[in-house]
């Protein structure tokens, strides 16, 4: 056994020097996941510090990749115009959601601007800026359903996702008034059965269902009835900038580069490219 | 809609190189431990052991974040508490390889072990009875046997691997996987993007299939097949 344990260690090392040879995809595949640099923005004067943005680019229109690989959408247009405030230059970092939060605190970036909204369980592990948006939800059922009050829609099937903060809303609000409210565990299965009937509608975040749903065929014949529900007890405070802790500073830097967007009309034209209404709620 | 494609086609080169590397360290470490378990030695059966029982245990996403992730949180919080104003950045690509490499290692020392004590004791034995030094002998008698008995577990354990690969997003590698669903979610077309991905990881597994029946045809020369 011991001549057998010496050879295997002598292979062992051949391997390990063979390793380190095949290992020379590695220079060229680095490249390939280092941070991608701002697109469009126009180029920086190199002595502007970096600041790390982690997005995950699979959320369209919010943070998604164009067919050339350049991060864009409404999340990646708000950090470049805060980076443009606070004299930083935007860096993007692509990260999988699951690991978005781990990756913070391991300081693989600085901030995390991905539509992260901003709740309890998130708050005790790191911290947030003040929101820079809010999309509000909104009720769907056929279009011409007779609407005067919520009361009104007793004994229609809505379909809503379960966990989610509308399903908080419609169990608190509408299952009150004689609503059937069935939780679902994806809200495209509640599109589906819409459509083979079992439903008659849903309570859904707006955008969501907008581009999921009322922009396509099969969402024909539906549309919005009621208010816009944004009520904080249910729908919470909305998306913020995501960084760790201890960043006080860069976090008064970020609420005060929200508020200077917000008056000087950049903030208005971003959300122009990409909504018909106001995305920043009230 | 064709710079999506050829992005997935990047992230398929990634997998290849993420996948190759983490199978040398994976050998490498399933050698070791394979040794270290038929050495006899208490010290060295009571490590792999160990070794081979948390890792096969675990399951490799939470391996991974633990890993990495860990890993850097608490490499930063050393740093910080001797003061240093540093952060460490590990390299992705290298730390996708060796932690991958390190989980499949645990699977290749059964099989390597298996595969060692297939051979009959006899074969090491008249070598040894011919004056041949110990890498002589593992070269010329113990590997080309051992190759024969280990290719079987070898072949699944590199199929689950490059399977395994999609996970080394999680630690911020653009690998395929990942980039088909950006592609998918940037143009709300799932099934084409998912469909290609799936279809490269067919290429991929089937490649390798079609080399390592050629390795087993060679490295079983000389042996009858009960069918053939």
């Amino acid at each position: 056994m011991k001549n057998l344990l010496l050879s295997l260690s002598l292979i062992g090392a051949a391997a390990l020097v063979g390793c380190g040879k095949t290992e020379t995809p590695a220079p060229e595949a680095a490249p390939a996941a280092a941070p991608v640099a701002a697109p469009a923005a126009a180029p920086a004067p190199a002595e502007l510090p970096e600041l790390k943005v982690a997005i995950d680019p699979t959320y369209e229109p919010f943070t998604f990749k164009t067919a050339d690989g350049k991060p864009t959408g409404f999340d990646v247009d708000i950090a470049e115009a805060l980076c443009n405030e606070i004299k930083r230059k935007c860096v993007y970092v692509e990260q999988v959601w699951d690991s978005m939060i781990p990756g913070l605190q391991a300081k693989k970036y600085d901030v995390i601007i991905s539509s992260m909204s901003v709740t309890e369980e998130r708050q005790q592990v790191v911290d947030f800026s003040d929101k820079y948006y809010f999309t509000p939800s909104r009720i769907v059922v056929k279009t011409g359903t007779a609407f005067t009050d919520l009361a009104s829609l007793k004994g229609k099937k809505l379909g809503v996702l379960k966990g989610s903060t509308q399903e908080k809303y419609a169990m608190g609000e509408l299952k009150t008034v004689g609503v059937n409210v069935v939780p679902y565990e994806a809200q495209d299965q509640v599109y589906l059965d819409i459509k083979s009937g079992r439903l008659d509608g849903t309570v859904a975040d707006q955008v969501e269902v907008n581009g999921g749903f009322l922009s396509k065929p099969e969402g024909a014949g539906y549309g919005f009835v009621g208010p816009v529900l944004a009520d904080a007890k249910y729908f919470g405070t909305g998306v913020g900038v995501a960084l760790r802790k201890d960043e006080t500073a860069l976090k008064e830097q970020l609420n005060a580069a929200i508020k200077a967007i917000r008056s000087n009309g950049v903030y208005e034209t971003v959300s122009k490219k990409y909504f018909d209404f106001d995305v920043y709620g009230n | 809609m064709s710079g999506y494609f050829s992005s997935i086609l990047q992230g398929a080169l990634l997998t290849v190189g993420v996948s190759l590397a983490a199978l040398m360290v994976a050998v490498l470490l399933g050698l070791l431990g394979a040794v270290a378990k038929l050495s006899g030695r208490p010290i060295l059966v009571g490590l792999a052991t160990v070794y081979t029982t948390l890792v096969r245990g675990v399951p490799e996403l939470v391996l991974m974040l633990l890993i990495y992730y860990g890993g850097t949180i608490g490499l930063n919080n050393l740093l910080e508490a001797m003061g240093s104003k540093a952060s460490v950045d590990i390299n992705p690509f290298l730390a996708g390889v060796l932690t991958i490499g390190f989980i499949y290692g645990a699977y290749m020392t059964e099989t390597f072990r298996g595969a060692i004590l297939s051979i009959p004791k006899g074969q090491m034995e008249a070598a040894w009875a011919f004056g041949m030094g110990p890498v002589r002998t593992f070269l010329r008698i113990t590997a080309p046997q051992m190759v024969r008995y280990a290719l079987p577990g070898f072949t699944n354990n590199w199929l689950v691997l490059i399977k395994a690969t999609a996970l080394v997003s999680l630690i911020g590698l653009q690998e395929m996987t990942y980039l088909a669903k950006q592609a998918s979610a940037a143009t709300r077309e799932p099934f084409t993007f998912f469909l290609f991905a799936a279809a490269l990881f067919l290429v991929y597994t089937s490649v390798s299939l079609w080399a390592l029946r050629w390795l087993d045809r060679r490295f079983s020369l000389g042996v009858k097949r009960a069918n053939a």
